[in-house]
């Protein structure tokens, strides 16, 4: 047995790691203790603890298999059941009868039809965001090593981003003029040239994104899709389709489709604009964050307030998407191991945004309105580890540097 | 940096029609052509000159998505000027025009200028939107019309400037009432009471309080 001193901080973490999910029951207030100084890159780890922090694996190790197989099986009848063209052969073979049973412009709100072009509404917006989804890193433009078979395979029919295609051309091509007579242009349109849509066979890894969100939104009716959702399943996304284990790799899409539905039922109020001044909504995360800065630095807070410099003008994305958008990749990640180990769910996320607001101290009491919003807008690179340490001492704890 | 004047603006239209594109090629004179999702406001500043005035512009940009409509509208109500955009190779964000304006119009201030931009003129080959319609639009509901490419910044300028004219023009006319922040006009802390071009109107007509300034 090597002496704890000799084994490097990182050895020894991992070794930690170790012990804590090679048991056959995991305790998760053990994992979460962990996770919060952060879960190191390697060994497919930070997969692993953020399926288990995020609820989707059970801690007994022993119904990981019968749960895993249980819930891909059911994300491939969401597929095969929420993916349709209508008017497309049954199953068995048939030829649905359009003229009779349903047709384009059936008005009946159960028809397919229906259904379909509302559909490919919410689809637009969904392919619009997916494709401009972390522009500084190539990885959601290339290709995935474990493309869905049954819809890369059936030439194209059931590629969602084709269905967003056909509408545009549909409904913008054919023009009026005067009484009935209709001209039709024929022009195509060209996609955006980097983030075209792989050969038949092969998909991107921004279409299985947007195959997620379309079945979420399909799945949530109440809520649908909303902006920024694209922002929260993208790293959850990133690190299962590179987890070392090509076990697990394979079924990235599914397993990030389940932990994005369990972490959107935690931070779902930010989303739905009707619960805005909602306990949990976004107005009262706002409001909470005012008063920590308020509690913990009189001065800045005071700056702030004098110049009607409001939260809703920096804060509200930075609660909305946990972060997403103000720091690199790398580092959103190590900032979701804290959060999605906070025991009291997200109240770790204001702490942060405070410590984020307190680190800019002396650049705000210096700063006017116009020079302050920018700079929380557009908030410095700086070490992810010195905005945590600052927002753990907040939260009356110390973190563990990695 | 002293300034005679500070204008609100507000940027609104569809997602995707190019409204923070416009922003970073008017402040910061460059273009992004795969730009971050707006969630909630993003802001930016810069400084003009009308008429020999130093005049300062604060522009909120806003995200398009119905879900965050509640959020943009309480930006209307300290706005000056608002940029109307839709994309001029899709046509529905053309459609959504009037639901945009009826929303503007109902929650900013009655003297509100709003310019209307059809976006993406470089891309002419993919039109959606002649011109002519634009223009026709512009003209029933009283706006003020450009053709605009964030990308190579064709009448980007002029688009803010020209907004920033009329928005000034109103002042000199004296239906601003510009003692009032709610309208979206500050008056610099270094214009004095008794400058020419600041207060002149606003004892003029429309019965707007006369009198001193901050």
């Amino acid at each position: 047995m090597p002496h704890a001193g000799t084994m490097s901080i990182l050895r020894k973490r991992l070794h930690d790691f170790d012990d804590v999910l090679n048991g056959e029951e995991i305790d998760i207030t053990s994992l979460k203790r962990l996770c919060f100084h952060g879960v190191p890159d390697e060994g497919g780890l930070r997969p692993l603890c953020w399926k288990l922090l995020l609820n989707y694996l059970p801690s007994t190790r022993a119904s990981w298999s019968e749960t895993l197989s249980r819930k891909r099986e059911l994300y491939k009848t969401f597929i095969d059941d929420l993916i349709v063209m209508p008017g497309e052969a049954d199953v068995d073979g048939e030829r649905v009868d359009v003229t009779l049973q349903d047709h384009p412009l059936n008005l009946n709100p159960d028809s397919k039809w229906q259904t379909f072009f509302k559909d490919n509404e919410v689809l637009l917006q969904i392919d619009k965001d997916v494709r401009r989804l972390c522009p500084d890193i190539s990885f959601f433009q290339q290709g995935t090593d474990y493309p869905c078979k049954a819809i890369v395979n059936v030439s194209g029919s059931k590629r969602l981003h084709r269905r967003v295609q056909h509408t545009v051309l549909r409904s913008a091509n054919v023009e009026r003029k005067g009484l009935g007579i209709t001209k039709i242009a024929v022009s195509v349109r060209k996609a955006v040239e980097d983030y075209a849509p792989l050969a038949e066979g092969g998909e991107a890894h921004w279409e299985v994104l947007e195959r997620i969100l379309f079945l979420y939104a399909k799945l949530n009716p109440g809520q649908g899709y909303v902006q920024g959702m694209n922002e929260i399943v993208g790293p959850i996304y990133h690190a299962f389709a590179c987890d070392p284990d090509h076990q697990w790799r394979e079924h990235a899409e599914a397993d990030t489709f389940f932990c994005f539905t369990n972490l959107m039922a935690e931070i779902r109020d930010f989303f739905i604009k009707s619960l805005d001044e909602a306990e949990f909504g976004i107005n009262s995360m706002m409001s909470k964050l005012t008063r920590q800065v308020k509690v913990n630095d009189h001065e800045v807070w005071l700056r702030l307030h004098q110049q009607e410099l409001c939260p809703q003008y920096y804060s509200f994305r930075w609660l909305t998407l946990l972060l997403s958008q103000e720091f690199p990749l790398p580092d959103v990640m190590r900032i979701w191991d804290s959060l999605f180990a906070d025991e009291n769910r997200f109240s770790f996320l204001i702490h942060i945004c405070c410590a984020m607001i307190l680190l800019l101290r002396d650049q705000l009491l210096a700063g006017d309105f116009a020079t302050n919003v920018k700079l929380l807008q557009n908030f410095p690179s700086m070490d992810i580890q010195i905005v945590l340490s600052k927002a753990a001492a907040l939260a009356g704890k110390t973190l563990n540097s990695s | 940096m002293s300034y005679a004047y500070l204008f609100k603006y507000i940027i609104i239209g569809d997602t995707g029609v190019g409204k923070s594109c416009l922003l970073l090629q008017f402040t910061d004179k460059r273009f992004q052509p795969v730009h971050d999702l707006t969630i909630g406001v993003e802001f930016g500043a810069r400084m003009i000159t009308i008429d020999g005035k130093q005049i300062k512009l604060q522009i909120w940009d806003t995200a398009g998505q119905e879900a965050f409509r509640s959020i943009t509208r309480s930006y209307y109500r300290g706005a000056a000027g608002a940029l109307l955009v839709y994309d001029i190779t899709r046509r529905e964000t053309f459609n959504h025009l009037t639901t945009w304006l009826e929303d503007a119009r109902q929650h900013s201030n009655s003297n509100m200028v709003i310019m209307l931009i059809g976006n993406k003129s470089d891309l002419d080959s993919r039109r959606e939107v002649r011109r002519e319609e634009g223009e026709a639009f512009a003209r029933e509901h009283g706006l003020v019309f450009m053709e605009t490419s964030a990308k190579t910044a064709a009448n980007v300028e002029e688009a803010f400037i020209n907004t920033a004219k009329e928005i000034y023009e109103k002042i000199q006319e004296g239906v601003f009432d510009i003692n009032n922040e709610a309208n979206g006009i500050k008056i610099g802390p270094q214009h004095s009471p008794t400058s020419p071009g600041g207060l002149a109107g606003n004892g003029g007509q429309g019965g707007a309080q006369g009198g001193g300034c901050c």
